[in-house]
């Protein structure tokens, strides 16, 4: 079949307007991936502000890697188990499981977060966002470590939703 | 300075063709991508592909800290912007510069005063290159009515901060100008955020020449010759030719001088390109602007001089000398570079997104396919549609193009459409063989096929 370009239009106005933040279309040999993610805004919640104060050490932590260094293969896809949904990176960025160094996490497994639940940070050029759940559930897996700079969209947590 | 590991802040077929130059020197690369590009070719054939945001340009390719982070993330010494997006913006050279990455190109401050259009053309002015007769002020509409005397109508308007073919008003007469004028600047503040608007006269009968020029950290400035990218629909190049034919022996050394001394005067390293208009009445030639990155139709340039211009610019930014001189340069044959975008000519051009389903590319001597295209790829909408470049070498001009004719006729592509048949009859056109065009010369080619090729 043949897509206009009203139709692709159509198609992306549709899902932007959804709820959904992932759509997958199959019509014979045409295949179509959408998926949006918007980056959370900065004072989106308390935590956010309170962890910009985060001192000098927690920067330290950022592994920049020297330039020798052996070129770490990108991770491998992870396969969301059935009935489970992950929670994504919202941005590139150092990811952090505590709103400051020696603090409890914000989550840990069992955890029972709401949509709005912050679950961790991420750190870009010095500036603190501060990452939700996005979804009402149990917490069943951390993938991410602590300090580590995380693609856009990768997998932080397993969430078994309620 | 070493260079290692670099980053490549690009997709399409330029990312593919940073990564396969890195590759010929040994050094590494991780492809910078968005979403909707993890399974693209530059994806694949880098060491290593970094997902820097959502497919929309303004959250991915347009991040600076995306693209630094990205960067830190992967142990990546250097930065390659290849062209478009942040290719020309100061802004990211200082960022690499701040977190100790070489930025592959010239130095922020050269990006800036390129940038702005009018102090782009003062500083010509200033080392004696000639621009189009015009004016460096024109506050409002009257100074401008007043100065447009001198010049002579038509003049065009145009943005200090535009460039490319953007932010380029035409005034025909006296009495359009106060109408025009106001236009102008509230179009050049809504698109550029600079309301600021110089005067050039307008030349009806122009052709696009443009030098390459390629600059070292120790002031060594070459050129590698001009090209003619005369033939354009809506401001974007969809032929371009090496080296430029249409003019004399006499005035493509003086072109290429003019190019060169530009250059040294701000002590321009990495690759970059100026641009001039010649006009075809006077046989004179005129700075336009200058582009401070590799540009799409590089190809044709290395065709027929036989170097890897990227390649160069790697090796330019960790701190080598320039391998040749000027006077070890020779010019081989006619290259001749056609632009296959993903778009329907059947339908006034209008882009064509989707699923590759064949893509078989013509071989043979002297070809060349710039491209990130393979079958079962998806055309992604949210970029442009370039989706190859099409590059043939002949020993002239006719054997180049004659060449390029067969080329484009076996040229395969299923899944969606392509400008090649616009192309092929561009191709067999008595007016383009015999070099008989200008810079307007294919907006009516374009109507001529509107009113003949029906919708299917």
């Amino acid at each position: 079949m043949e897509l206009s370009e009203d139709d692709v239009l159509h198609i992306l106005k549709l899902i932007d307007e959804s709820k959904f933040d992932y759509f997958q279309l199959e019509v014979g040999e045409l295949k179509i991936t959408v998926s949006k993610g918007e980056p959370i805004p900065i004072s989106a919640s308390p935590q956010s502000a309170a962890a910009t104060q985060i001192p000098a050490p927690a920067l330290q932590s950022v592994p920049v890697a020297p330039a020798p260094a052996p070129l770490k293969e990108a991770p491998k896809p992870l396969v969301i188990p059935e009935g489970m949904v992950a929670i994504k990176a919202p941005m590139v960025g150092v990811f952090y499981v505590a709103p400051e160094p020696g603090k409890p996490p914000f989550v840990t497994v069992d955890a029972v977060v709401k949509a709005d639940t912050t679950v961790g940070l991420i750190e870009v050029m010095k500036v603190f966002n501060a990452v939700s759940a996005g979804v009402n559930g149990v917490v069943t897996a951390v993938l991410a470590q602590n300090g580590q700079l995380v693609e856009y969209g990768q997998p932080l947590f397993l969430v078994k939703p309620s | 300075m070493s260079v290692t590991r670099v980053l490549v802040a690009n997709r399409g077929e330029i990312a593919v063709r940073i990564i396969n130059a890195c590759q010929s020197l040994g050094i590494e690369t991780v492809a910078a991508v968005s979403e909707a590009d993890r399974d693209s070719m530059a994806a694949q054939k880098a060491d290593r592909a970094f997902c820097i945001g959502p497919p929309r340009s303004a959250d991915s390719y347009l991040s600076v800290d995306a693209l630094i982070a990205a960067a830190q993330a992967t142990g990546c010494d250097a930065l390659h912007p290849g062209y478009g997006f942040l290719s020309e913006r100061a802004q990211l050279a200082q960022a690499c510069a701040k977190h100790n990455i070489i930025f592959v190109g010239p130095s922020a401050e050269n990006i800036a005063q390129m940038g702005d259009k009018l102090e782009a053309r003062r500083i010509a002015q200033s080392s004696g290159v000639p621009t189009v007769p015009g004016s460096d002020h024109a506050k409002n509409a009257r100074e401008a009515a007043g100065l447009a005397k001198s010049i002579g109508y038509p003049i065009l308007l145009k943005a200090s901060a535009g460039g490319g073919g953007r932010g380029i008003k035409l005034v025909s007469n006296a009495g359009e100008m106060e109408a025009t004028f106001s236009t102008a600047a509230a179009e050049a503040l809504a698109a550029f955020g600079n309301a600021t608007l110089y005067m050039e006269r307008y030349v009806a009968d122009a052709r696009h020449i443009e030098v390459q020029v390629l600059g070292d950290h120790f002031g060594s400035v070459i050129h590698l010759g001009e090209r003619d990218c005369s033939l354009q629909r809506r401001h974007q190049k969809i032929i371009e030719e090496a080296p430029a034919y249409a003019l004399t022996e006499e005035i493509r050394i003086k072109v290429c001088e003019a190019a060169t001394t530009l250059a040294r005067s701000i002590g321009y390293r990495s690759a970059g390109t100026i641009e001039f208009i010649y006009d075809n009445d006077t046989g004179e030639f005129y700075f336009l602007e200058m582009n401070t990155r590799i540009q799409v139709e590089h190809p044709v340039t290395e065709m027929i001089t036989g170097v890897d211009i990227v390649a160069l610019q790697l090796r330019i930014a960790r701190g080598e000398t320039l391998p040749y001189q000027q006077a070890n340069l020779r010019l081989y044959g006619h290259a001749v570079e056609c632009r296959i975008n993903a778009e329907s000519p059947q339908h006034r051009f209008r882009p064509c997104p989707g699923r590759i389903t064949k893509w078989l590319p013509p071989e043979g001597q002297g070809i060349r396919l710039d491209s990130h295209c393979y079958p079962g790829y998806v055309v992604p909408p949210y970029y442009d549609s370039l989706l190859a470049k099409l590059i043939v070498r002949g020993n002239d001009r006719a054997e180049a193009i004659h060449r390029m004719r067969n080329a484009l006729a076996a040229f395969q592509i299923e899944g969606v459409d392509t400008g090649i048949p616009f192309l092929q009859t561009v191709i067999d056109d008595p007016d383009y063989r015999a070099g008989k065009v200008n810079t307007r010369w294919l907006e009516t080619k374009l109507e001529e096929y509107a009113s003949y090729s029906t919708p299917t």
